[in-house]
């Protein structure tokens, strides 16, 4: 079943007009948490209001398509190489990454970094935000994640146990559209329903990860005390994959395909393809546009695009916000702009854990806690790559299908970070560059070509084994994002500038990881080709030993949830302390982001957060109907 | 009422191999035309193209499903079930020729022609004296007649199975671990049916005959699925239809067409026109090999293992591979024109695992 994106949606509304309606809700950020709030809001019969700073046309498979031919075509086959580049709405790419030289910013790219450690984190400025590039790997937090305080003296816990998030976690997988086993992902203490299934059979194992297995399973490590069996895992995955007729009591579950202004069926299951990052071919992989098209259906949800927003302001006596101000552009690669306002009765910032408090302290919102854009969070990633002794495969399946999990969670917390490890189906791909680099290595000092050349690679790809290490970062209120208004856009909007250091907490779960990799390889008879750059831009010393470390795009902790105003800058229901009529959603919210990659997650939260939302609308009565339409 | 073709159990048998026959034979035009488009151009009718295409495929099953319903067996391997093209496919009116050829307006306007409703004048007007012996839509039973339009074709097989089924309580006996269950088809309209009784096969027939034409001249079916011909008009009509339009005037965004962009193949190519000892025929070679091999896979999962269907998903991007090695290469000697699969299937290439008698008694039937 595709996904029918109602035709000429993305451009009906009249920002002039839109002005003069009071909408129930306004949303800034056409991504997965912007979608789903809407999707909630308008089956609920509420009027919205979306804003999108990236361009916009209807989503059509034609126009997905042309993403693809930017990648196809594109030299750099990095996360945002298909995402046309607008200057208006400029996003960070990995590619311009640089080292900061100690005490000298980077203001070269869209994040000024302030180091000390630069980062190549990003997300994309599109509809469907980031989740048009996410790899798709869903796992669920861990019930001590949201208790690491409690439980190892390391951060805050959250205002939410995993029980309370999990009939959450379980609309979320049915949004996604999950494919995963129970028996595979009951593990570490989390549960599941008694008869829950995901919506989707798991995918399975790719022929590398069966190779890894067979000699990995059942690997003794012993780690504070505890001792445990590693094995290779399969993920849970934002995928498309063999519908469970079990699910949902038996009713069975259709699989989103394609989005699209036409009749297309495309995108019923995942092919294997082997670039889920940065964009899926046949849209089997989950983006948010399926979301926002069945929103775009209700009629109710408003879609202005080329909108950034700019202000948010606020009543001086109620502190409740009475308009969020937007600069339209009329063409991505031209300055000129229309200054808009969109008017609502709650309004949900939805742009991300870089954008929402950018946003906010750019408008002079920095909050009564200070925590607005503290406590930034990522993962950190560290590589490992060894040749295995056998052909396995690699580069076959999708990017990545299976990893090591057993070290998730324990009592080792209270000193090191927690990681979860990837088996990455693209072999070195994100350490070395591989098959690409592979190719002009062959060409370049090998002199080969024709039938050699073909062999070559399959001889040289087919053996890489690349683990990746996400260690978890904890919050630290210095590491954030500022603003300044010396540092704009094209726009005239100020940019994000990022203080970023990794702490030692994570450093040393990056050392324990490198020990773990070492003993891995040497496990499977596998050479270990890992060898850190000093040059790298994410460059870091430990004990004395330096790792190259990257970023995780899993954006979090920048408007964190707690239970008080003076500790927080959210409540559960992501609504803002200061601000009454106005929710922060998204990964900011987490005060953790333990060992998961966050989307899940966040949309777990945000459609948690619609029900209050819902609530809230429905207990505050409209005080004058402005427009009739709006106020219903 | 008219006089039926099907009698019995065998009958009925005769006429589902015929129709598995038939309905693989529409594959190898839309997959040539498919593969003929250059990539990353012409996306509106490679798509409309590439739904229809894996659609027959779900038809091809489903009749293998009522196939087993009834106790028969498949055999997509038994000479003649791939057609030489060009094949005859004959509608009520006027018999047209299914070519292997490129993505062209003449390749489209034959789409339009299989697909075509058609519904005969009357009853007694739905077999129709054969002129030719190419056919596709022949009788199996009654010698040198033929259908007028698919959905007859079917109309006369659901009537078959009401007769039979009415006179033999037992005759949906298969095995029920050989049906093909919905776990196995996506990225297409419609749904695989599990078919066990009258009703479900009933179900399955109309579904196939209704996914092509349209029901009662509907542009959409009960799904809200677009039937095949229109699909196809839009490529004609440059317009995609919308809910609510009119059989002639779509409403929808506009498609865009680019002939250009397409690998001349030359038409129907064989063998012979290839040069001998060359590489290139040594590729097309292969690929009818691989092409007989994945015929074989898929007779196995059609007697009893369905669970081969996720094997042939990796045999199926073999083909693609195969189809896209030899579109991009020009083929000596004719005119600039490219090489193609020929779909001529070796005897031997990956002999059938059982010779049924059930499907011999159809050999005869889809004849060149």
């Amino acid at each position: 079943m595709y996904a029918k994106f109602p035709q000429g949606a993305a451009n009906r509304t009249d920002p002039g007009t839109a002005a003069e309606v009071v909408y129930d809700a306004v949303i800034v950020g056409g991504g997965v948490s912007g979608a789903l709030v809407a999707l909630r809001l308008s089956n609920a019969g509420k009027r919205v209001l979306l804003l999108e700073a990236g361009p916009a046309e209807d989503l059509t498979l034609r126009g997905y398509e042309s993403y693809l031919d930017r990648f196809y075509s594109a030299i750099s086959k990095d996360n945002q190489a298909p995402y046309p580049v607008v200057a208006n709405a400029p996003m960070p790419r990995g590619t311009e990454v640089r080292r900061i030289t100690p005490g000298a910013p980077d203001a070269s790219s869209y994040i000024v970094q302030s180091g000390p450690l630069t980062t190549d984190t990003t997300y994309t400025r599109v509809l469907g935000g980031t989740t048009m590039h996410w790899e798709g790997k869903t796992l669920r937090m861990l019930p001590e994640d949201f208790r690491m305080h409690t439980l190892y003296g390391q951060g805050t816990d959250w205002p939410l146990t995993y029980e309370d998030l999990a009939p959450y976690y379980n609309e979320a997988e049915r949004e996604i559209g999950v494919s995963a086993d129970v028996e595979d992902q009951a593990y570490l203490g989390i549960t599941f329903d008694e008869d829950y299934v995901f919506p989707m059979k798991g995918l399975p194992l790719s022929y590398l990860d069966r190779t890894v297995a067979k000699d990995l399973d059942g690997m003794p490590v012993e780690l504070d005390g505890e001792q445990r069996k590693l094995r290779v895992r399969p993920f849970p995955q934002g995928r498309n994959g063999i519908p469970n007729p079990a699910y949902d009591g038996g009713r069975g579950f259709v699989p989103q395909g394609a989005v699209s202004a036409y009749q297309v069926e495309v995108g019923e299951r995942c092919q294997g393809n082997n670039n889920c990052v940065p964009i899926c071919p046949v849209q089997a992989k989950y983006n948010a546009g399926k979301t926002l098209a069945v929103a775009l259906q209700s009629g109710r949800v408003d879609l202005v695009a080329q909108a950034v927003a700019h202000k948010v302001h606020v009543d001086e006596h109620t502190r409740r916000v009475t308009e969020i101000e937007y600069r339209r552009y009329n063409r991505p690669d031209s300055p000129g702009f229309t200054t808009m306002r969109a008017r609502g009765r709650l309004f949900v910032l939805a742009a991300n854990a870089v954008e929402n408090p950018r946003l906010m302290l750019a408008s002079g919102l920095r909050g009564s806690s200070g925590l607005m854009g503290r406590n930034f969070m990522d993962h950190a990633y560290l590589l490992a790559w060894g040749l295995l002794p056998e052909v396995a495969g690699t580069f076959r399946g999708t990017n990545c299908t299976g990893g090591i999990t057993d070290l998730r969670g324990g009592s080792f917390r209270r000193r090191q970070a927690a990681f979860t490890v990837d088996i990455h189906n693209d072999g070195w791909g994100w350490a070395r560059g591989a098959p690409m680099t592979d190719l002009i290595g062959l060409v370049d000092s090998g002199g080969r070509y024709g039938e050699s050349l073909r062999q070559g690679l399959v001889d040289r790809v087919s053996r890489q084994l690349q683990l990746a290490f996400m260690v978890e970062v904890p919050a630290d209120p210095s590491n954030r994002i500022t603003v300044s208004p010396d540092l704009t856009d094209p726009l005239g909007n100020m940019r994000p500038v990022l203080t970023y250091d990794i702490p030692e907490y994570t450093m040393r779960g990056v050392a324990y990881a490198r020990q773990l990799s070492k003993r891995i390889f040497a496990r499977l008879g596998a050479e270990d080709h890992t060898a850190y750059n000093p040059n790298f831009w994410g460059y870091a010393v430990h004990d004395g030993v330096g790792y190259e470390l990257r970023g995780g795009n899993h954006l979090a902790g920048t408007h964190v949830m707690g239970t008080a105003p003076s500790t927080s800058v959210v409540n559960a229901d992501q609504r803002c302390w200061d601000h009454d009529n106005l929710y922060l959603v998204g990964g900011g919210s987490m005060p953790t982001v333990g060992t998961s990659n966050v989307t899940l997650t966040l949309a777990a939260l945000c459609l948690r957060s619609a029900r209050a939302m819902l609530a809230q609308l429905d207990s505050e009565s409209a005080p004058i109907n402005i427009s009739g339409e709006a106020a219903r | 009422m008219t006089v039926s073709t099907i009698d019995n159990r065998d009958d009925l048998l005769s006429y589902l191999n015929a129709a598995m026959a038939l309905e693989h034979a529409t594959i190898p035009p839309y997959l040539t035309a498919y593969y003929s488009i250059r990539s990353s151009t012409n996306s509106d009718a490679a798509h409309i193209i590439r739904v229809t295409a894996v659609e027959e495929m779900l038809h091809l099953t489903l009749v293998a499903n009522v196939l087993n319903a009834i106790g028969g067996r498949a055999d997509l391997t038994r000479p003649g079930f791939v057609p030489s093209y060009p094949a005859y496919l004959p509608d009520g009116e006027d018999d047209f020729t299914v070519d292997l050829r490129p993505f062209s307006p003449e390749a489209v306007e034959t789409f339009c022609k299989i697909e075509r409703p058609g519904r005969a004048p009357s009853v007694d007007e739905r077999l129709v004296k054969t002129s030719e012996d190419r056919t596709l839509l022949a009788s199996p039973t009654a010698e040198e007649m033929r259908f007028y339009s698919i959905g007859e074709f079917y109309e006369e097989i659901i009537e078959g199975l009401e007769k039979v089924a009415a006179d033999d309580p037992t005759l949906f006996c298969g095995d029920p671990a050989r049906q093909v269950g919905p776990e196995y088809f996506y990225s297409g309209g419609g749904a695989m049916i599990v078919v066990c009784d009258l009703k479900s096969a009933q179900q399955a027939l109309r579904f196939i005959a209704g996914q092509g034409e349209g029901l009662d001249s509907g542009i959409y079916d009960a799904d809200g699925e677009l039937a095949h011909y229109y699909r196809f008009r839009q490529l004609q009509l440059g317009r995609y239809y919308q809910v609510g339009d009119h059989p002639g005037a779509p409403s929808g965004p506009p498609l865009s067409i680019s002939w250009d962009d397409v690998y001349k193949v030359k038409l129907s190519v064989r063998l012979a026109d290839y040069p001998p000892g060359s590489e290139l025929a040594r590729v097309a070679r292969d690929f009818n090999a691989d092409y007989g091999a994945f015929l074989a896979l898929l007779t196995q999962a059609f007697d009893g293992q369905p669970g081969l269907l996720q094997e042939a998903v990796c045999d199926m991007f073999r083909l693609r591979d195969g189809f896209n090695r030899l579109v991009c290469n020009p083929l000596p000697g004719s005119d600039g024109l490219h090489a193609a699969p020929t779909f001529e299937i070796p005897a031997a290439a990956g002999a059938g695992p059982q010779a049924s008698a059930d499907a011999g008694g159809t050999a005869r039937t889809v004849t060149r």
